[in-house]
């Protein structure tokens, strides 16, 4: 009878515990986010810089898969790393994807897209100046 | 019974315990939405520890539910504004962070410790990170907090059971690669953001005025 008693009582706290488990669903998927960013912080290079880079985007996509909200600053960190690689289209898309998720970062991004349309009617401008 | 008997050692034992609302009451009062995080200052011995002690901090900082602006950015930013160490803008108004980043509130971190401490019978590896959340509107600090994480590396005199378990898997970890302080800086991250309120994109966003915590408020810090 004492057995029964406190194997239930073992059951039911289990329960509780894996019921208090389940509800604290994490909030964003990071991937190995930090890591990569380490990396690249530690070598400076290009292989660690791509690394780093495929990591943010598949970060996007899997993000998207579970159905949660890419974490904050992923979008305008693979938008300021085509803006570096000139590809101010791409980035421009990014800098607005992230505006419209967070509106907290709508001030800086707007401030980023005005650099990467500088940065584009710059280099027309040289691509123009060289026909 | 047993629990009877047990109580007033539970409470003669506990650490001092505060809940985040009568510690933080001002997080509760401006509600920061936005945290941009500031390049580390390094008091330690480590030349490279601010570099990639500033890798660590964005992750867990957007976990508990604020916006953080993405650092590898706004660190770039300051370069081209000639901005390369924090410790110039320690005194400052921070109202420049709003006017230029739109953000609520600056995360000022400084390195005390990244040392390895070797002694008779015993080694450390310490990371110490002393964290100051100030608001860009009032210049008040809003939260502020060490995390520190020690780890025994002797191993040689723990003996047996779990303990000397864990301790032995330290130091072959150490030993096959290099200190890998990042490891215990996450740690300690994690240890000093437990005190911090809940921001607006966690569930429990102002559900926690009473959790409580283990008071380490560096002293003299809370008068500010």
């Amino acid at each position: 009878m004492k057995k029964i008693f406190i194997w239930s009582i073992l059951g039911i706290s289990c329960w509780i515990l894996l019921n208090g488990c389940a509800a604290q669903k994490q909030l964003y998927y990071f991937g190995d986010y930090s890591n990569t960013l380490y990396m690249n912080e530690k070598f400076h290079d290009e292989e660690s810089l791509l690394e780093h880079k495929q990591e943010l985007e598949q970060i996007i996509s899997e993000s998207e898969n579970r159905k949660m909200s890419v974490p904050p600053g992923i979008y305008a960190e693979l938008g300021f790393l085509n803006l570096k690689s000139n590809n101010t289209k791409e980035a421009i898309m990014l800098f607005q994807t992230e505006a419209k998720i967070y509106p907290e970062s709508k001030f800086l991004m707007d401030r980023l897209i005005q650099m990467a349309n500088k940065k584009d009617s710059r280099s027309s401008e040289v691509s123009s100046s060289t026909e | 019974m047993l629990i009877v008997l047990l109580l007033p050692i539970m409470f003669s034992c506990a650490p001092k315990m505060n809940t985040k609302f009568s510690e933080f009451p001002l997080m509760y009062e401006e509600h920061p939405r936005s945290i941009i995080i500031l390049p580390p200052m390094n008091e330690s011995t480590a030349a490279d520890a601010k570099q990639y002690y500033s890798t660590t901090i964005q992750e867990p900082l957007a976990y508990m539910g604020y916006y953080t602006f993405p650092y590898p950015i706004t660190e770039e930013i300051l370069k081209m504004e000639g901005i390369y160490d924090t410790e110039l803008l320690v005194n400052l108004p921070l109202t420049k962070f709003k006017e230029y980043f739109g953000a609520d509130a600056v995360l000022f971190t400084t390195i005390k410790k990244w040392d390895l401490s070797y002694m008779v019978l015993a080694s450390n590896l310490s990371v110490s990170i002393d964290c100051v959340l100030k608001s860009t509107s009032t210049d008040q600090v809003l939260w502020t907090y060490t995390g520190t994480v020690i780890v025994d590396l002797s191993g040689g005199n723990t003996g047996g059971g779990l303990v000397g378990l864990i301790a032995k898997v330290v130091v072959t970890a150490i030993n096959s690669a290099a200190a890998d302080y990042v490891t215990y800086a996450r740690q300690a991250n994690y240890r000093a953001l437990y005190s911090m309120p809940y921001g607006r994109y966690h569930p429990q966003y102002n559900k926690d005025k009473n959790v409580e915590f283990v008071d380490q408020t560096p002293e003299g810090k809370t008068a500010n």
